[in-house]
């Protein structure tokens, strides 16, 4: 029998959970699912699931203490699904270690390329098959080379400055992951960095200049707006996939 | 005032509401009264004016300060500086003039009375501008609700439709009624999402919440979410070289954008290409989005903002995709809350142009969030 991921979904609505169940079923993971955070809690440290799909409004507890209870000592990925769409959740999710961030209502092809992605990054230390095996990042023309310190636009190298190159190696890093403004400002510019992100959005225009087409349509880095920036998903070592 | 017990200190505050601008009027209004009649005394040494400039000076503070404690201390200054400076004899107290009390009397009194006459009108304001805005928002619910009954309506029909059949329909038919299903939740969606922008402005009292952001971001995240829901469109987007940074709620004008997309996708009716446009126009950034549609309506140009399109309409609404309206006065309101402004268009080469501008300097107060 062949092994199959497995998923909790941690959520109330019942008929939410039986459409999630049903995706998710199809697409192959096993689901297990918690109405409750009591008992979320639980099955989280019986089960280890390999995945968990958090609902933010639980009739017993907020989701968000159960997201910050998990991270006290699992890195499991979360994905957190909620109907709250103020971006300051997003951030506040984000920042308490959630993995992706998805706002009812989403359509599914979106939730299991989510999934997808929080699932690989997982798998190895770094985030990333490839990046593990070879040091290098790549997505369609976009090479960052880890160990020369080098960013490649289809061969061609692009000058950036020191501070933009870690900008761009920590969202290749984080590939996929929306990483918060203060995030990256605490890792580029230290826990005193200033409250005002002015700095980190001048910086990612310059980057856009260099590495985009076309800077107000971009391929490799995207705004979310209100809560941070995303790195392109990186190529699959599989023959690519016809989404993403 | 001070020995006031405290179940009556509110009132108090009220009505005798103390702040440094306040004070500064009346201070200044004062000084300018005693001015006044200093210079007048230089040319003519009767005293007949003073007590009548001294009351514009009372009427002037009761009018332009809150409350009535201003008022009351400008008549009490008035009279003493009357009685005490522009009187024979001069800088001498002397209550036996004739009138005497009739004067501080009479000042009390104007004082009063402007004074609540002030306060009744400020309050008349404020209920002015409670009821407008009451008036919007029952409009923009008129709107919604429209918007939200009539997609509900075939989305309940479809499914009735399709669990009622038994088997009974074509493969084609339900998957017709399911793509219409389809169609009019992710219609339902939108509706939404332009109601929780409405919340946004309304939450916050003092306005709206702006920071920097850039104006390039803000295009291509909205043009992401638009893709989501309309893949076959084509979008070109461009922005200039030079950064520009607009002071704005992000959120709010990425709904404006999607918003305007999604009137292009669906009233453009022919449209097959959007395209997307920041620059820079002297001290204001426009953003513009155009398509290559069939334009719009003589008669939808006329009110085309106001919410009402469809609803007053000699338009058939059957036919058409309604929220016309609540999209576009939501955007409407949205880019007037950034002190901006929105105009709409036919280019000459055809298809529709909406454009809406936000000023890039922020009037200088807080814009630090």
């Amino acid at each position: 029998m062949k092994i199959k991921d497995k998923i909790l979904i941690v959520e109330d609505e019942p008929a939410i959970c039986s459409l999630l169940c049903a995706v998710l079923d199809a697409e192959g993971y096993e689901t297990l699912v918690a109405r409750s955070g009591a008992l979320a809690e639980t099955m989280i440290a019986s089960h280890c699931p390999a995945l968990i799909l958090l609902d933010l409004g639980l009739p017993d507890m907020d989701g968000m203490g159960i997201l910050r209870a998990v991270r006290e000592w699992s890195k499991v990925p979360v994905v957190v699904v909620s109907a709250r769409s103020h971006e300051q959740d997003k951030v506040e999710a984000l920042d308490a270690g959630a993995d992706d961030y998805l706002t009812k209502p989403f359509g599914t092809e979106e939730l299991l390329a989510r999934i997808r992605a929080a699932l690989r990054h997982t798998r190895t230390p770094a985030g990333s098959r490839a990046l593990a095996n070879t040091g290098k990042f790549r997505a369609r023309g976009l090479e960052i080379d880890y160990d020369a310190h080098r960013v490649t636009l289809c061969g061609e190298e692009v000058r950036l400055t020191q501070l933009e190159y870690r900008l761009v190696s920590l969202l290749g890093l984080h590939a996929g992951k929306v990483l918060t403004y203060d995030f990256l400002m605490k890792e580029l510019w230290g826990p005193g960095a200033k409250n005002d992100n002015q700095i980190l959005r001048v910086n990612m225009a310059n980057i856009r200049r260099k590495l985009e087409k076309n800077p107000a349509q971009p391929e490799y880095l995207f705004t979310e707006i209100g809560v941070g920036y995303r790195m392109t998903e990186e190529d699959a070592e599989l023959p690519p996939r016809k989404d993403e | 005032m001070i020995r006031t017990s405290k179940r009556s200190r509110l009132p108090v505050k009220r009505l005798f509401p103390v702040c440094w601008r306040d004070t500064g009027v009346a201070a200044g209004i004062f000084a300018l009264a005693v001015g006044v009649c200093a210079a007048l005394r230089l040319i003519d040494k009767s005293d007949v004016y003073v007590a009548l400039i001294f009351e514009l000076a009372v009427v002037l503070v009761s009018r332009f300060t809150n409350g009535y404690l201003y008022g009351l201390l400008a008549s009490l200054g008035g009279v003493v500086c009357v009685n005490y400076i522009f009187t024979y004899p001069y800088f001498e107290f002397n209550f036996t003039i004739s009138g005497y009390p009739l004067t501080f009397l009479v000042m009390l009194a104007v004082s009063v009375v402007v004074s609540t006459l002030t306060t009744q009108y400020k309050q008349q304001e404020r209920v002015k501008a409670e009821a407008e805005k009451e008036k919007m928002r029952g409009n923009l619910l008129r709107a919604v609700s429209h918007d939200i009954r009539t997609p509900l309506t075939s989305i309940v029909g479809g499914v009735n439709a399709i669990l009622d059949s038994g088997g009974r329909l074509s493969d084609e038919t339900q998957r017709a009624l399911l793509a219409n299903i389809r169609d009019e939740s992710q219609w339902l969606v939108g509706v939404v999402e332009n109601l929780l922008s409405v919340t946004r402005i309304s939450d916050s009292t003092a306005g709206i919440r702006k920071e920097l952001e850039a104006g390039e971001e803000v295009l291509s995240a909205s043009v992401v979410k638009f893709r989501k829901r309309f893949p076959s469109m084509e979008v070109q987007v461009s922005a200039p070289d030079e950064l520009l940074m607009v002071p704005m709620d992000a959120i709010l004008i990425e709904q404006v954008l999607i918003n305007l997309m999604e009137n292009a996708a669906l009233h453009g009716v022919t449209a097959t290409e959007i395209r997307l446009r920041l620059r820079r126009d002297g001290d204001r950034a426009v953003f513009e989005v155009a398509d290559n549609g069939r334009g719009i309506s003589r008669e939808a140009m006329g009110h085309l903002f106001d919410g009402c399109s469809t609803h007053v309409g000699d338009e058939p609404e059957s036919d058409q995709k309604r929220n016309m309206g609540i999209g576009l006065s939501v955007c409407m309101t949205i880019v007037q809350a950034h002190g901006g402004m929105m105009t709409a268009r036919n280019q000459p080469s055809g298809g529709a142009l909406v454009a809406f501008s936000l000023p890039l300097e922020e009037a200088p107060h807080e814009d630090q969030g």
